[in-house]
């Protein structure tokens, strides 16, 4: 259950059917698909079918059996309840808050890196590092830093003669404190995506550039910022999806509070079904989410192919 | 240290750049650059700088107000005390062998599959491969109601097998196997196909051993994503001992209030194996990255 | 059931395997747990609860305590997040077939669990046997255990809702009579004017109510006042409101006229801003459940308690919970993993002393009736409330940390704020009430 399954389909390379296409079928072929077809009916395919049955009845956790038909009133309970929409509005608004810094100043920091001869691994480490650990391990050292009075940060705050806000405690502050951390975590993703499109970026444009009398300013703006513009998509796109789906450091920091103000798309559905035991309801906001994402990627993958045609 | 090759390679920076001679405009927006640079580092070493310090000091030392970076009495009673009183160690075995599993069960599977997608004759290929495809576009989050009674329902609940399963099915690392098999020369299979050999048999002894970089990024990305997934372990395992590491460190509580060095100390000890991994397949991970666009 | 079994062995015989494989065969009790779903063996008692803070610390005591006194039952515990995380993690454990074999739940809960199939109904031959029985537990408690009577849990305690004073302040402020006692407040004018001269005795506060984003204490204050008016607000288990519109703005004016009104309590402060005002004098009262007890004494503060006023007259109540004992439910139940829940759960009650301590009213009569506790100053104050004590109305989603105690709790809260007037908060709460009572019951 990879939280994120994205990638960067190579649809302008030519699929190569190689000699295979013009030979027989064999069985062989569904032999070695056999086993991964298998599991993925059993826990992609299938749930998706059984979740989409499931939003259509009023489906308890704690019952066996699918209990009584609901018809559309669970999707039309969603649309017309106040804290589906205030969840998935929180969600939104946390990817608005990331999604910005997350690409710029990943693409910043990258570009900055780029130019360096020497000493690259290192700010690699460490743009890069918060990104291996575990979501839960960043809950608690944020929670930590966020601490009021003896908190890394309220004391600097106080230190300078500022009252720190009560980071988590605010409903005006807390989503903006687990975005930040979030910034920290992740960031290190996009950095690395970044460093790697700069690759590949042929030298000989910087040299014509340099002819021309360019500085280092103009270089950026230029060559290397358009030049990055694919890297730039795919970034900005996964952050949007990954943002979409998030759950964790919600949950963990803030347990959706205070006042629900951080409560995410992905946490209603979990308290509603699990917390509430309504799964059928759980099961139409389910669907309703994955409506949007799967809109974000289709918009996506439809937006990259166009744009691969036109080259 | 660091900084020293930092400040010589800062100067060397403009050839990096593309300059043929570096001009005093581009000393200095290198320079600056560095800076900047540095500043950033800072801001991104801090957090964990500062969780590693907490966990040293005594638990006395951890509430004083303004902090201090000082440590007046370091030791190790906070690790003795997450060491000993919780069950962190159980954690840490779950954690490896449910993530070990994982990717060696998706390399296996999504590799056969990869590999049938890109070599073997087919009925209806692009029909499988469509299908496939379309998996990297579900999101796991919205599917835990449906997994959750299907568990519920086989009596899984609570076992590695709940964890293990749901998270084999990884379209995109058979998407990353077929494009690796795509890129491979057609020679290869005529040559097998003149000895006679079986398409099993091409798979496991001619393709296989050529495909280090890509079982070995879907294995590291397999094993961080599933040692860091949360919200489908959080439902299925409830019981204490058999809860992962993330599990285990966000849930479960101190019964004797707050102690921010022990806190601090598990978060340390939660970091560690993940960053090992980290630091020994960096170049690999970055590559993989990359090469990939996969994203955990 | 035979499929089941021969299920499990396939998976035992792969887990035996795959310990060896992993060269842990020797210490790999929950690997077998982890692969195949085996349980422990009976003796092993787990016991969760979500106790952190003061009570976790006394919790700990008395589990300390027990396994010094029975080191034949190996006790192990496990703490979670108090509210949903605790409840979600409980049902699904339940679910998944590996619940702990004791854990505590509020007794408002236990209907809700009870009705999901997802507890044990305690017999009373088996609890007889651990000199667990009616005479020897309160009796409002131990009926509030019982659902369409059959008995689920073992209460611990009962937390009613009470008022701390501090007693320097209310000396200055004459409140307090010859024997040093708070005088009476009952009578809404009599309470109002109390906080008054308490206001200008500290120059602060009158009183202090956790206002800000904490939905339990909010509801609490309605529920209190509001019951004393003689209003409901579920009946039919729920699935039919009976909100008294006219009780419940009468109610909330209350409360209003104590906060924007006439200033005698702050509009905005949290539970931690609340207890911090209270703790350093800028307030002479503290309105909340018993169980700061042990904050107020550690920080030295000169304060007693006493059951929250009668403030409108009637007849006396005061809104209360108990935390309980219950045993989750297994696929197939063990009588000696029972057995062995019921001697810890019974080694706990008698530790009642150490939990009386930390504010809670103890349930179990040798405590509740003996010298030491009816010496404990002030926790045996308000001991008498809980004779007169109102639990949550039964429905699916009512409870502590309940649906119902945040859509009510948060409507009051826009009242005691000031964004709110009384008249619109009941209509909401009306309509929130109306659509949970019209949702079809997941139980």
């Amino acid at each position: 259950m990879a939280t994120e399954t994205l990638t960067r389909p190579r649809v302008g390379r030519r699929a190569r059917p190689g000699r295979a296409r013009r030979a027989h079928p064999t069985p062989a072929g569904l032999g070695l698909l056999a086993p991964f077809v298998v599991l993925y009916l059993l826990f992609l395919v299938g749930p998706i079918a059984y979740l989409a049955v499931m939003s259509l009845f009023n489906t308890s956790l704690v019952r066996p059996g699918l209990g009584g038909f609901a018809g559309l009133g669970n999707y039309a309970e969603a649309l017309t309840s106040s804290e589906f929409w205030s969840s998935l509005w929180h969600t939104v608004l946390f990817t608005i808050m990331t999604t910005p810094p997350l690409v710029v100043l990943a693409l910043a920091l990258a570009i900055l890196t780029n130019r360096l001869a020497r000493g690259r691994w290192f700010f690699r480490l460490v743009f890069f590092a918060p990104y291996v650990i575990p979501s839960s391990v960043m809950a608690l050292i944020w929670v930590w830093i966020y601490t009021p009075d003896f908190g890394l940060y309220s004391s600097w705050l106080s230190s300078l003669g500022i009252a720190a806000p009560s980071w988590l405690g605010d409903p005006n502050w807390a989503l903006a404190s687990i975005a930040l951390g979030t910034i920290w975590w992740t960031l290190g993703f996009n950095f690395v995506l970044y460093l790697a499109g700069l690759q590949e970026i042929p030298r000989e444009l910087y040299e014509a550039a340099a002819i021309d009398g360019g500085g280092p300013w103009q270089q950026i703006r230029r060559i290397t910022i358009p030049m990055l513009g694919r890297t730039t998509t795919l970034v900005a796109v996964l952050q949007v999806i990954t943002s979409l789906k998030v759950f964790d450091q919600m949950y963990i920091m803030t347990q959706g509070g205070p006042d629900f103000s951080t409560r995410s798309a992905v946490q209603y559905i979990f308290e509603s079904g699990f917390t509430n035991y309504r799964v059928g309801y759980a099961s139409a906001a389910s669907m309703l989410l994955f409506l949007v994402i799967l809109a974000v990627s289709v918009g996506w993958f439809s937006l990259v192919r166009r744009a691969e045609r036109g080259v | 240290m660091a900084t020293s090759t930092l400040t010589r390679s800062a100067e060397a920076a403009a050839p990096a750049g593309g300059l043929a001679r570096p001009d005093w405009r581009a000393k200095l927006f290198n320079r600056l650059c560095l800076g900047v640079l540095l500043a950033f580092a800072a801001i991104w070493i801090i957090p964990l700088a500062w969780a590693v310090d907490t966990a040293f000091k005594p638990e006395g030392e951890t509430t004083i107000a303004p902090v201090t970076w000082l440590i007046d009495r370091p030791n190790l009673e906070a690790f003795g005390k997450v060491l000993g009183g919780t069950e962190i160690l159980n954690w840490y075995v779950n954690s490896a062998i449910t993530s070990t599993l994982i990717a060696a069960t998706t390399v296996v599977f999504a590799s056969m599959a990869g590999f049938a997608l890109s070599r073997v004759p087919l009925r209806a290929r692009s029909i499988w491969f469509w299908f496939i495809l379309a998996g990297i576009m579900v999101p796991s989050q919205a599917l835990i109601v449906p997994l959750f009674r299907e568990f519920n329902a086989a009596h899984l609940l609570n076992t590695y097998w709940s964890v293990v399963l749901p998270q084999v099915p990884l379209a995109i690392a058979v998407f990353v196997f077929k494009q690796f098999f795509d890129g491979l020369p057609d020679e290869l299979v005529d040559a097998a196909h003149v000895d006679g050999a079986s398409w099993l048999r091409v798979y496991l002894r001619i393709f296989m051993p050529l495909s280090i970089p890509a079982i070995s990024a879907v294995t590291i990305f397999t094993f961080v994503w599933s040692w860091n997934n949360f919200l489908w372990p959080l439902i299925v395992l409830t019981s204490t001992p058999t809860m992962t590491l993330t599990v285990g460190l966000a849930t479960v509580q101190s019964d004797i209030g707050i102690a921010y060095a022990q806190i601090m100390a598990s978060a340390v000890l939660g970091l560690l194996p993940l960053l090992t991994v980290f630091l020994l397949f960096q170049r690999r991970i970055v590559e993989g990255i990359a090469g990939t666009g996969l994203k955990g | 059931m035979a499929e089941d079994f021969t299920r499990r062995r396939l998976l035992q015989s792969a887990a035996l395997a795959s310990a060896g494989a992993f060269g842990l065969t020797g210490c790999g009790s929950y690997l077998a747990t982890g692969f195949a779903g085996s349980r422990p063996p009976p003796r092993t008692v787990t016991y969760w609860d979500l106790f952190t803070g003061g009570d976790g610390g006394r919790m700990g005591e008395m589990e300390d305590a027990f396994r010094k006194r029975r080191p034949e039952i190996d006790l192990r515990t496990a703490t979670f997040l108090w509210g949903d995380p605790y409840y979600t993690k409980l049902s699904l454990a339940i679910l998944g077939d590996q619940p702990p074999d004791l854990a505590v739940s509020h007794a408002t809960r236990v209907t809700g669990y009870a009705r999901a199939d997802l507890l044990q109904p305690l017999a009373a031959d088996d609890l007889a046997r651990h000199g667990l029985t009616a005479d020897r537990f309160s009796r409002a408690a131990w009926e509030a255990s019982h659902v369409d009577g059959t008995l689920y849990a073992i209460p611990l305690d009962t937390h009613p809702w009470v008022l701390y004073y501090n007693t320097e302040i209310c000396e200055r402020a004459g409140l307090l009579d010859s024997d040093g006692i708070l005088t009476s407040l009952d009578g809404p004018d009599e309470f109002a004017d109390a906080m008054h001269r308490v206001k200008e005795a500290t120059g602060g506060w009158g009183g202090m109510l956790a206002i800000n984003i904490n939905t339990p204490s909010t509801f609490r204050f309605f529920y209190t006042l509001y019951s004393q008016l003689g209003g409901q607000l579920l009946a039919d288990e729920g699935r039919r409101v009976v909100l008294d519109e006219e009780k419940a703005v009468r109610a909330l004016s209350y409360g209003r006229r104590l906060t924007v009104e006439e200033g005698l309590m702050p509009a905005d402060v949290d539970y931690e801003g609340a207890v911090a005002l209270f703790a350093s004098g800028k307030a002479g009262f503290y309105i909340q459940g018993e169980w700061e007890v042990t904050t107020f004494t550690e920080a030295k503060l000169p304060f007693s308690m006493v059951p929250f006023p009668n403030v409108f007259g009637g007849p006396y109540v005061v809104e209360a919970d108990s935390h309980a004992f219950v045993l989750p439910r297994f696929r197939n139940p063990d009588p000696r993993r029972t057995d062995a829940a019921l001697t810890v759960a019974r080694g706990l009650l008698d530790e009642s002393l150490t939990w009386a301590e930390g504010g809670h009213v103890p349930v179990w009569q040798p405590v509740q009736r003996s010298e030491a506790y009816r010496s404990l100053d002030p926790q045996s104050n308000y001991a008498a409330a809980v004779d007169n004590a109102v639990y949550h109305p039964p429905a699916w989603y009512s409870g502590s940390g309940s649906l119902l105690e945040i859509h009510v709790g948060s409507a009051v809260a826009s009242v005691l704020a000031g964004q709110a007037t009384p008249e619109a908060a009941v209509a909401r709460m009306g309509r929130a009430l109306q659509r949970l009572a019209e949702t079809p019951s997941p139980l």
